[in-house]
């Protein structure tokens, strides 16, 4: 107890050299764990705006072979599919059935190749409210060959609303085909994503692909909870099993995760009649979570090297502690105050120094965390795939913080530890005749 | 006697009528225009000089040379010029299709309906036609393109996996030479229009030596493409391999 209290005296009668240690160990911490919470809220954020552009959680694709090899996808009658999301009682908010295709805008000479979803506008009320309208109305997407573009795409074609351009396309079986899109409305550009931007009626893709009226290509399951993707589709994939015939979602040495699993069976099975690929948000999200833990990875490299040099500047400084103390390490030592207990002052000192740095540190991200996720960001911000409803969002574990102040005290007391041996070591008459 | 010569007489009188108003056989027409294009049984190469003119851009050139070996299905085509694609190659050996890019020394999965060098012609446009296989005539009438007279047929599409599903064809009349093509979409709309203006013999078959591609979506976009160099002799085995589009980049 006397020894702490020696210690934060100590601390006390030096408050700048104090405040600026501190101040450094609080401000590297500070970075570190304002990436952390960045990577810890970056995979909810990117996969809930992923599900509201992709409509669904879950997904089911019908894939049919024909004996020319050709691949067609399709879903010809999604009974069996609605049956099972009853069967099991999924607890889902809502279904999307869309239909898309990789097409060329074609308008008076220019010309863009875009993928274009179709929509049921009826049913997907909730995809509405995703979609920053920037010119033009839904309204105008009553007319059958109405379509939505992204800012950049309708720039880029020199397109206003009302204007009338020319779709070039493969059908579902490779046939091509042209059809006329009417510009109902533009969106804000969502940045990265822009170039899967474009939607218009699913009847019309659906005519456009030579599909019928009451086909699709994909059925999305939006889950009322993300965080149960995997323990439905696993409960859905067992069901459908039995029923219908399914592409496997194990895993090979070639594919790492079941999304390109199943891509690889498509190209090279062969089958009759429509089989049915189950994939999730997650599985394409799989790459994404790779890049959150590089950050994470990231992030505690740099608290490393960022300590390393905090690390050189505690030990100089605990140096010049010891050296401007020395008669009074001397004195202490004369009245009988051990090697140890001399040691672990100084320690001590790096310790408290260590904790109320790392302490500050959190108490400051925490505040610039409030600040920013205060902010709004807008949703036509560029970095909107990155936010929760243009708000940025922070999530960090105990754990984490808990790592990151290990390391901070683990590093702070190895730094001063060589001049704590050092000043433990002086002999008491020496010390007293040191003249400073 | 007299009620029998004229039963007779009306006998070859329908007989001719039926012989003159006869429709000829195009199947068996479209059989030989396949014919004119494919090679069964001897190897086939030449050089392709693709012009392609874009409003608003300076016309590109595009150089490649063809091997191919249709008993086989196997193709290669390797860009020539320009120098900043050259090296470039598609190599089909089956129903794939790759494609072969110097730079990063690597083939990727091409299809045989891509565009060459952003151009209007695809690479199934240089390869063997199967038109008897994959059409049947729907409509036909005779007319004339130019000083030639001509049959023009009405081509439907057999199965939904053709590129094109419906076609018009100007064939000329005293031999199977098509002189002007049309390609219109599933909505029927006119895609692409071909002109086939020269043809030089080659073996024993008539090539078009020279092709203009008119797409009819983009006004002012067309692409000439025009053949020298064409050869029948025998190929070697190594041509119709990846190793022989890396070995000619090295």
């Amino acid at each position: 107890m006397r020894d702490i209290k020696m210690a934060l005296r100590n601390l006390n009668r030096q408050k700048k050299r104090t405040f600026l240690l501190g101040g450094a160990i609080a401000f590297g911490l500070m970075i570190v764990t304002l990436l952390n919470g960045f990577a810890g809220s970056f995979i909810e954020n990117v996969g809930e705006n992923f599900s509201h552009l992709m409509a669904g959680h879950i997904f089911l694709d019908g894939v049919e072979k024909l004996p020319s090899g050709r691949t067609v996808y399709r879903i010809q009658d999604e009974k069996i599919l609605i049956q099972a999301l009853e069967d099991l009682q999924i607890p889902y908010s809502d279904i999307s059935a869309r239909s898309e295709f990789s097409g060329t805008l074609i308008f008076e000479g220019e010309s863009i190749r875009q993928n274009i979803t179709g929509t049921d506008w009826q049913k997907e009320t909730f995809f509405r409210e995703r979609l920053i309208l920037k010119e033009g109305s839904f309204e105008n997407l009553s007319e059958p060959q109405g379509i939505i573009l992204s800012e950049d795409i309708a720039r880029r074609l020199n397109v206003e609303i009302g204007d009338r351009m020319l779709v070039q396309l493969s059908t579902a079986t490779g046939q091509q085909n042209v059809g006329e899109f009417s510009l109902a409305a533009i969106i804000v550009d969502p940045g990265l994503f822009g170039s899967i931007s474009a939607y218009a009626n699913l009847a019309y893709v659906n005519e456009l692909l030579n599909l019928k009226p009451d086909e699709y290509v994909t059925l999305g399951i939006f889950l009322q909870d993300m965080s149960q993707i995997d323990f439905w589709a696993e409960k859905l994939y067992l069901y459908l099993q039995d029923k219908v015939q399914l592409f496997s979602r194990e895993t090979g040495k070639e594919e790492e995760n079941p999304f390109a699993a199943i891509l690889n069976q498509t190209k090279e099975e062969e089958w009759q009649g429509t089989k049915y690929r189950l994939y999730t948000l997650n599985d394409i999200l799989s790459e994404i979570q790779e890049v959150v833990q590089v950050l994470n990875v990231a992030s505690l490299i740099f608290l490393i090297i960022l300590f390393i040099v905090i690390m050189v500047g505690v030990t100089n400084t605990f140096r010049m502690v010891m050296f401007e103390r020395i008669k009074e390490i001397g004195t202490m030592r004369a009245l009988g105050m051990q090697r140890g207990e001399v040691k672990s002052l100084f320690l001590l000192e790096a310790f408290f120094l260590a904790l109320g740095g790392a302490l500050a540190g959190l108490l400051a991200a925490g505040v610039v965390m409030l600040i920013l996720s205060q902010i709004f960001w807008g949703l036509d911000s560029p970095i909107f795939i990155l936010l929760k409803n243009g708000y940025m969002t922070f999530r960090l574990s105990f754990f984490q913080v808990l790592l990151n102040i290990v390391i901070v005290l683990f590093m702070t007391l190895l730094a001063a530890y060589f001049p704590a041996k050092n000043a433990a070591k002086l002999e008491p008459a020496v010390a007293l005749r040191t003249t400073n | 006697m007299q009620k029998r010569l004229l039963i007779l007489f009306l006998f070859f009188l329908i007989l001719s009528i039926s012989a003159f108003g006869a429709t000829p056989d195009f199947h068996a027409m479209l059989v030989e225009i396949d014919k004119t294009g494919n090679f069964d049984t001897t190897d086939f190469s030449c050089v392709y000089t693709i012009v392609s003119e874009k409003p608003g851009e300076e016309p590109s050139v595009t150089q490649a040379r063809m091997f191919r070996r249709d008993k086989t299905d196997q193709f290669v085509l390797l860009i020539l010029k320009p120098d900043t694609q050259k090296g470039q190659g598609y190599l089909q050996v089956d129903d794939n299709v790759w494609f072969y890019d110097p730079e990063s020394r690597k083939f990727t999965y091409s299809s045989l309906k891509e565009n060459i060098q952003n151009s209007d012609t695809k690479n199934s446009d240089l390869n063997r036609n199967s038109l008897a296989e994959d059409y049947e005539v729907a409509n036909w009438s005779e007319t004339s393109l130019g000083s030639f007279p001509v049959y023009l047929l009405e081509l439907e599409a057999k199965h939904n996996e053709v590129s094109y599903p419906k076609v018009k064809l100007w064939i000329r009349k005293d031999r199977p030479m098509v002189l002007k093509a049309e390609e219109y979409s599933l909505s029927d709309r006119l895609m692409r229009t071909v002109y086939y203006p020269k043809y030089i013999q080659v073996g024993d078959q008539y090539l078009p030596s020279q092709m203009l591609f008119v797409d009819n979506l983009k006004p002012g976009e067309k692409t000439q493409v025009t053949m020298r160099d064409a050869s029948v002799a025998p190929l070697p085995d190594s041509v119709f391999t990846k190793t022989f589009l890396e070995r000619v980049n090295n």
